[in-house]
C-alpha cells in the first residue's frame, strides 16, 4: 500500500488521464460490470425458470418472462463484452497518444543535438517499452480490479436487500478474493520482482557479453567456462519461476475455495429461507446457480494485482523523466547577420561531476572562417560543440555571437546552426521528405538542386522510385557515404551561417572521405565552420587548426604555419599521408 | 497453432497420456459436482429439510475442490519436464552459439540473438505449459459431459453437438476475415508503431534542424491514425472473440429455454434438467480457455520456431582435420583458388583468392570499403567457410576450412572496436589465459602501455569495465586487446581488422609504439587503410572487389604503376601543406 502511495506522490502520467478521460472510462467499466452480470443473471435466471417449468404451471404465460429474459441476458453478456474490450482498447490507445506526446515533449527538451550515443538509444526504446506497460496497466490491472471490485458491492448490495448477516459473511468470503488475496499477491511478488531483476539482469549482461564477445570466446576454445556462465542464471531464474507458477496454482485455488464457500453460504442461507411456499422455493436454483460466471473477473483481480510491480517501475520511470525538467532562460533575437562567435574564458564541468572538462578557454571565429579541431578523445572536443550550441551552458565565462549569449538564442538555433555529426540520422520515409526537413518550404525543384549539389543526382535518379525511394529504418539503404551527403543536401536547404561538423568521416574509408570534405568545403565555401576532426585529412581545407588537449588550446595556427614551425604537427601529418618511414 | 515438431520433444509422450488421465478423472469430477449441487437444490425445492442435503453438499464440495486440485495436479505434474526442457533447450542454444560462431550473430542479430535465449524460452515455456494442457482438455472435458447429458436426455445433447461444430466454423470464418484484413493493414500499422521510437532515435537531428519543438504535434496525429487503424484492426479481430461468445452464451440459454418447454411437457425431471443446466456453461469452457490464450499460444508457437530453426542450422564439420599446430618461423599457410559467396546472394564476395604466406611474416591488407578485406580476415580467423573444401593448406596439409580448432588457437583478433566483457580489468586482460598470474598480467598491461591508466583507476586491475560499468575510450580498449595478446605468448598469428581507424591520429600514433613490438616473430594480418601502417608490413595484399588484385612486398608494389601505387595515391592524396 505505501509503495502505491510513494508511486503516485507525484505522478503525472496516470492521474491526471484518468481525470481526463473520466467518461469514457466510467463507461468501460460500466460496460465491464455489465459483462458478469448479464451472465450472472442469466444463470439467475434459468435456475428460475426451470425450477418454475417444473411446477408445470397450467399455462406458458407464467415462464414467458424468464424465457424472454434468458435470450436477452444471453445476448446481453456477448455484446456488453464486445462493447467493453471495443470502448477500453479505444480509451486506452487515445491515452498513448497522449503519453507518446507528452514523452517527446519531456525528452526533446533535454536532447542534445551532439553525440546521441547508442546508449541513448536504448534508454529511449526502454522509455517507449514503458509506455506500452503503462497501457497494459489500464487493461490488465486497473479495469478487472475496479470491475472486479464492483461486482463485490453489487453483490453483497444484493444480498443486503434480503439479510444483512448473510451480506455480512459475503463481504468476509469475497472480500478474501478480492482485496486479501490480491494484496497476498502484490507483497509475494513485489517482494520476488527484486530478485527477479537482479537475476534477470546478470543473465543479460552475461549473455549479451556471450553474443558481442562470440569471436574472442570461440578463440579462446573456453567452451566450458561459456557454458557455466549461463549456468547458474539459468538455474536461479528456473527456481523463481517455479516458486512463481506454484503460488499462481496455489492462488488459483485458494480463490475457487473462497469461492466455493460463498456458494455453500447461498445455497445454505436460501435453502433455510425461501420455504414458505412452493413459489419461494423456485428462487433457491436461481441463487445456488447465479455466482457461477463470476468466478473469471473474480480470478482477473489477483492475477492484474500481482503484476503491479512491474508496472511500477515504468511509472516511476516516466514520472521521474518529467519531473526534473531543465529552467528555460528568457530568450532574444538576433537580428544583424552572424559577424562573430566568441568563447570568451570558458571553464566548464558537469553538475555532478568534479572533473573540469574546458579551463579558461577562449576563441574567436569571424564570419566565413573555417576552423578545425583536433585532440584525443575525451579532451572536450564535443563539450565545446555543446556549449556552442547552447546544450550546455558554461560554468565561467561565456559563449556569444553578436556578443549575444547562445543561451539566449535557442529559439534562432535552426537558423543559425547546421550540425553533421557521425551519423546523421535519416527517418523512415522517402529521400524527398528525409531532405526537406531541412526547409519544410523548399519546392521539389530546391530539393533537387540540393541533391544535385551534394552530387547524388544520379544515384537517387537511378533509383526506381527515384526521390520517392524509402529510406527504410536507420538509413539502411544508403552507404555511410551516401547518408552524410544526404544529410548535407538537408544542410544547404536548411542553409544557417553557421555549420558545425563533428566528425562526419570517422566511418568512412579514406577515398570517401576525401570526396566528401572536398563536396562539404565546396558546397559551404561561404559559411563559417567549426570542424572537429580525428585526423587530418583535408586540414588544407581550413583557415585555422586547434589542438584540445587536456581541456585547454596546446597547439593553434594556420595549418601552414603549423606544418612549418611545429615538429609534432609534421609528424602527426606524416603518418596520415603514409609518408614517413619511422614512428 | 501446433507445431508438429512439438510432439517430437523427447519424453513428451508418456506425459501426454498422464495428462489425459488427469484431465479425465476432472471431468467426471465436473459431472459429480453438477448432479451434486442439483441434488441439493432439488430435495430444496421439494421444501425438504436443511438436513437433507448434508450428503449431496459434502460430495459437492469433495467434487468441486477435487476438480481445482486436478488442475494444480496437472500442472504440477507437467511443469518439471516443460522445465527440464526448456532448460535444455537454452543450453543446447548456448552451445549451438558456441559451435557456430559470429557468423550464427551476424545472420540473427545480437539482439534477437539474446532475446531468443531470454525472452524467447520463457514464451516457449508459457506455450508448453498452456497447449498441451488446453488440448487434453478441448479434447476429453466437452465429450465426456456430452455423454453424460445424452444419457439423460438427447436432444439437448444432440443441439450441443451441433452448435459446437458451427461455433468452431464461424470462429474460423470472422477469424481468416479479421486475419486477411489484418495483414494488408499491417505494413502501415508497424510503420506507424515504429514511428515513434524512431523520431525519439532521430531527436537529435530534429533538433539540429530546428523541427523538434514542432514534431510534437506530428507525433500526437501520427499515433491517432496508429489508434484508428489498430480499432479497425482489433474491431475485426474481436468479432471472432463475440462470436464464441455470443454462441456460447446464447446456447446456454436456448439449452435453458428448451429444458423450460421440457419440464412444462413434463418431459423431464427437475433434477436432470438442473444438472444440464448447470454442465452446459462447463461444456463450452474448454473452447473459450482455449480462444482466451490464443495469443500466447500463437506467440509461443512462433518462438519455438525460431529456436528450433536456431538448433537445426548445420554446425561446421571436420573442425579437427589438422591434428595439432604450433606455429613457428618454417609454418606456411596457403590459399590456394578460394572464393566466398555469402549464402543469400548470387554473386561471390570473395573470388581466386591465392596467396603464400610462411613464418614470421607481416602481411597489410587494402582496398577501398566494400573490396573485401573483413571477409578475408574472417575467412583466415575461421569466422566464416570457403565455398569448396580442399583450397586452403596449412604445412602442405590440404584443410576444408580454416575454422580448426588448433589453428584458432593460435591465433588473436583484434577487430575495430575489441569488445570488453563486463569483468574487471584483469578479467578482460586474461581472457585468453584465466588462470594467469598476477605479475605476467602486470608486465602484459605495461607493455601495451596500461599502466598509468591503471593507477589512475580507483581500484586498479580490479576495476569493473565494459557495457553499464566504467567508460573506456576506443584507444584504451585497443590496449586492452594488445594486453591480452601479450599475455598470451603462445598464440603466434595476429589478425587486425583496421584496428584504428575510429582513432584520433594522436591517439594512434600514441598506440602504434606500443603496438609494433607484439607484430614481431608473429605472423600477422593487419586489414587497414591507415597508409603508415603499410611501412611496418613485409608483404601487402590490394583488395578489389572481391578479388585479389596484386600482392608483393611494398618495395615491390611501389615500383610499378599498378593498383598498389593508384590507392595510394587516392589514400594519401593529402595537398601538400610545404
Amino acid at each position: 500500500m505505501h509503495s502505491i502511495k510513494q508511486t503516485f506522490a507525484h505522478d503525472t502520467w496516470v492521474m491526471p488521464y484518468l481525470r481526463k478521460y473520466k467518461w469514457l472510462l466510467v463507461l468501460v467499466l460500466f460496460l465491464g460490470m455489465m459483462t458478469f452480470l448479464s451472465a450472472a443473471a442469466l444463470m439467475f435466471n434459468s435456475g428460475y425458470l426451470i425450477s418454475e417449468a417444473a411446477r408445470r404451471p397450467g399455462n406458458i404465460i407464467y415462464i414467458y418472462v424468464p424465457v424472454v429474459l434468458a435470450r436477452a441476458f444471453g445476448i446481453a453478456r456477448p455484446v456488453f463484452r464486445y462493447s467493453e474490450r471495443l470502448t477500453s482498447h479505444n480509451w486506452v490507445l487515445r491515452i498513448v497518444s497522449d503519453f507518446r506526446k507528452k514523452l517527446y515533449q519531456a525528452v526533446e527538451v533535454k536532447a542534445s543535438a551532439i553525440k546521441q550515443t547508442h546508449q541513448t538509444g536504448d534508454i529511449l526504446s526502454i522509455l517507449a517499452d514503458d509506455i506500452d506497460h503503462i497501457e497494459n496497466l489500464y487493461l490488465r490491472t486497473v479495469f478487472p480490479i475496479v470491475v472486479g471490485w464492483l461486482l463485490y458491492l453489487f453483490i453483497i448490495v444484493g444480498v443486503g436487500v434480503f439479510s444483512w448477516p448473510v451480506a455480512l459473511l459475503m463481504v468476509l468470503l469475497l472480500g478474501m478474493i478480492v482485496l486479501v488475496i490480491p494484496l497476498l499477491s502484490v507483497a509475494v511478488n513485489g517482494a520476488r520482482e527484486f530478485k527477479q531483476k537482479q537475476i534477470q539482469s546478470s543473465s543479460y549482461t552475461h549473455l549479451t557479453d556471450e553474443v558481442m564477445g562470440l569471436t574472442d570466446w570461440v578463440i579462446s576454445g573456453r567452451y566450458q567456462d561459456f557454458m557455466t556462465l549461463q549456468k547458474k542464471p539459468i538455474k536461479d531464474i528456473a527456481a523463481l519461476r517455479r516458486k512463481d507458477h506454484f503460488f499462481q496454482w496455489w492462488r488459483g485455488f485458494g480463490v475457487q475455495f473462497f469461492f466455493l464457500l460463498a456458494v455453500l453460504t447461498l445455497l445454505i442461507w436460501s435453502g433455510a429461507t425461501f420455504t414458505a411456499s412452493k413459489g419461494m422455493a423456485n428462487w433457491i436454483a436461481a441463487f445456488a446457480l447465479t455466482l457461477f460466471p463470476i468466478v473469471e473477473p473474480f480470478l482477473e483481480v489477483s492475477q492484474g494485482a500481482s503484476e503491479w510491480p512491474i508496472y511500477r517501475q515504468s511509472i516511476e520511470r516516466v514520472n521521474q523523466l518529467s519531473n526534473d525538467q531543465p529552467k528555460l532562460t528568457p530568450q532574444s533575437t538576433l537580428t544583424a547577420p552572424v559577424s562573430e562567435i566568441s568563447v570568451n574564458h570558458v571553464t566548464f564541468k558537469y553538475p555532478d561531476d568534479d572533473k573540469v572538462i574546458l579551463k579558461d578557454v577562449s576563441l574567436n571565429i569571424k564570419r566565413g572562417e573555417k576552423i578545425a579541431l583536433l585532440g584525443p578523445s575525451g579532451t572536450g572536443k564535443s563539450t565545446l560543440l555543446k556549449l556552442l550550441l547552447g546544450d550546455q551552458t558554461p560554468t565561467v565565462g561565456s559563449v556569444t555571437i553578436n556578443g549575444t549569449p547562445v543561451s539566449e538564442l535557442q529559439q534562432q538555433r535552426a537558423q543559425l546552426f547546421g550540425v553533421l555529426d557521425q551519423q546523421p540520422y535519416l527517418f523512415d520515409t522517402s529521400v524527398m521528405n528525409n531532405i526537406r526537413l531541412g526547409n519544410l518550404k523548399a519546392t521539389d525543384e530546391q530539393v533537387k538542386a540540393a541533391v544535385e549539389a551534394v552530387e547524388l543526382k544520379p544515384l537517387i535518379e537511378s533509383l526506381p522510385d527515384g526521390y520517392d525511394t524509402e529510406v527504410q529504418e536507420s538509413g539502411t539503404r544508403f552507404s555511410g557515404g551516401e547518408r552524410q551527403r544526404l544529410s548535407l543536401a538537408r544542410i544547404l536547404l536548411q542553409d544557417a551561417p553557421i555549420i558545425v561538423l563533428d566528425e562526419p568521416t570517422v566511418s568512412l574509408d579514406p577515398i570517401t572521405e576525401r570526396q566528401l570534405l572536398d563536396t562539404v568545403f565546396k558546397v559551404l565555401h561561404d559559411k563559417t565552420i567549426i570542424w572537429v576532426t580525428h585526423h587530418l585529412a583535408g586540414i588544407d581545407h581550413v583557415d585555422q587548426v586547434r589542438f584540445l588537449e587536456d581541456g585547454v588550446f596546446d597547439m593553434q595556427g594556420t595549418p601552414q604555419a603549423l606544418y612549418r614551425d611545429e615538429p609534432r604537427f609534421r609528424k602527426l601529418y606524416e603518418l596520415d599521408t603514409g609518408k614517413n618511414e619511422r614512428v | 497453432m501446433i507445431d508438429r515438431r512439438l510432439f517430437k520433444i523427447p519424453g513428451i509422450a508418456p506425459r501426454i497420456v498422464m495428462i489425459a488421465i488427469l484431465t479425465l478423472s476432472q471431468a467426471v469430477m465436473i459431472v459429480i459436482q453438477a448432479r451434486a449441487l442439483s441434488i441439493a437444490v432439488v430435495q430444496l425445492w421439494n421444501l425438504k429439510p436443511l438436513a437433507t442435503i448434508v450428503t449431496p453438499t459434502i460430495v459437492f464440495i469433495l467434487s468441486f475442490l477435487c476438480r481445482h486440485l486436478l488442475t494444480v495436479a496437472q500442472n504440477r505434474s507437467f511443469y518439471p519436464f516443460v522445465e527440464k526442457t526448456t532448460g535444455k533447450m537454452r543450453e543446447q542454444l548456448m552451445t549451438k552459439l558456441f559451435r557456430l560462431g559470429p557468423s550464427l550473430v551476424e545472420k540473427t542479430g545480437t539482439g534477437n540473438m539474446v532475446t531468443m535465449a531470454l525472452e524467447g524460452i520463457d514464451k516457449v515455456q508459457t506455450y508448453l505449459m498452456l497447449i498441451v494442457i488446453k488440448i487434453m482438455d478441448m479434447g476429453i472435458t466437452p465429450w465426456v459431459i456430452l455423454l453424460y447429458i445424452a444419457f439423460m436426455q438427447w436432444k439437448e445433447a444432440v443441439f450441443l453437438l451441433i452448435i459446437y461444430p458451427v461455433i468452431i466454423l464461424f470462429m474460423i470464418i470472422l477469424g481468416l476475415a479479421a486475419k486477411s484484413k489484418a495483414d494488408r493493414q499491417y505494413a502501415g500499422y508497424q510503420r506507424l508503431s515504429n514511428n515513434f521510437v524512431d523520431t525519439l532515435r532521430g531527436l537529435g537531428t530534429l533538433k539540429q534542424l530546428g523541427l523538434s519543438k514542432r514534431y510534437a504535434g506530428n507525433v500526437y496525429s501520427v499515433s491517432e491514425d496508429y489508434r484508428k487503424e489498430t480499432m479497425a484492426t482489433l474491431r475485426i479481430a474481436m468479432t471472432s472473440t463475440f462470436a464464441l461468445d455470443f454462441f456460447t452464451t446464447l446456447s446456454v440459454a436456448v439449452v435453458a429455454v428448451f429444458l423450460g418447454f421440457d419440464l412444462m411437457d413434463g418431459k423431464i425431471m427437475l433434477l436432470p434438467a438442473l444438472t444440464i443446466l448447470t454442465l452446459a456453461p462447463d461444456y463450452f469452457l474448454p473452447v473459450r480457455n482455449f480462444a482466451n490464450d490464443y495469443h500466447a499460444t500463437l506467440n509461443g508457437k512462433n518462438a519455438l520456431q525460431a529456436v528450433l530453426d536456431v538448433l537445426e542450422t548445420p554446425e561446421t564439420k571436420d573442425r579437427d582435420e589438422l591434428k595439432q599446430l604450433t606455429w613457428h618461423g618454417d609454418s606456411a599457410l596457403k590459399f590456394d583458388d578460394v572464393s566466398l559467396t555469402y549464402g543469400d546472394v548470387d554473386t561471390p564476395t570473395l573470388s581466386h583468392i591465392a596467396f603464400d604466406v610462411h613464418g614470421f611474416q607481416k602481411v597489410g591488407i587494402i582496398g577501398a570499403s566494400g573490396s573485401g578485406k573483413s571477409t578475408l580476415i574472417n575467412l583466415i580467423g575461421g569466422f566464416l567457410t570457403p565455398d569448396e573444401p580442399g583450397h586452403v593448406s596449412i604445412n602442405g596439409q590440404k584443410l576444408p576450412h580454416l575454422s580448426q580448432e588448433v589453428w584458432q588457437h593460435n591465433s588473436i583478433y583484434i577487430p575495430q572496436s575489441p569488445y570488453l566483457f563486463h569483468a574487471t580489468l584483469r578479467e578482460n586482460v586474461s581472457f585468453y589465459q584465466p588462470n594467469a598470474a598476477d605479475a605476467t598480467i602486470k608486465a602484459a598491461c605495461d607493455k601495451a602501455g596500461l599502466t598509468d591508466w591503471i593507477a589512475e583507476l580507483p581500484v586498479g586491475l580490479d576495476t569493473m569495465i565494459g557495457e553499464g560499468s566504467r567508460g573506456v575510450s576506443g584507444g584504451q580498449a585497443q590496449r586492452i586487446a594488445l594486453a591480452r595478446a601479450f599475455l598470451d605468448d603462445s598464440r603466434k598469428v595476429l589478425l587486425f581488422d583496421e584496428p584504428t581507424a575510429h582513432l584520433d591520429i594522436e591517439t594512434e600514433a600514441a598506440l602504434k609504439e606500443d603496438m609494433l613490438p607484439l607484430l614481431d616473430n608473429r605472423l600477422v594480418f593487419f586489414a587497414t587503410h591507415r597508409l603508415h601502417w603499410i611501412n611496418q608490413m613485409d608483404y601487402v595484399l590490394v583488395m578489389d572487389h572481391g578479388r585479389l588484385v596484386e600482392q608483393g612486398t611494398p618495395a615491390q608494389l611501389a615500383q610499378h604503376d599498378g593498383p598498389y601505387t593508384k590507392l595510394r595515391a587516392e589514400m594519401g592524396g593529402l595537398h601538400a601543406l610545404d
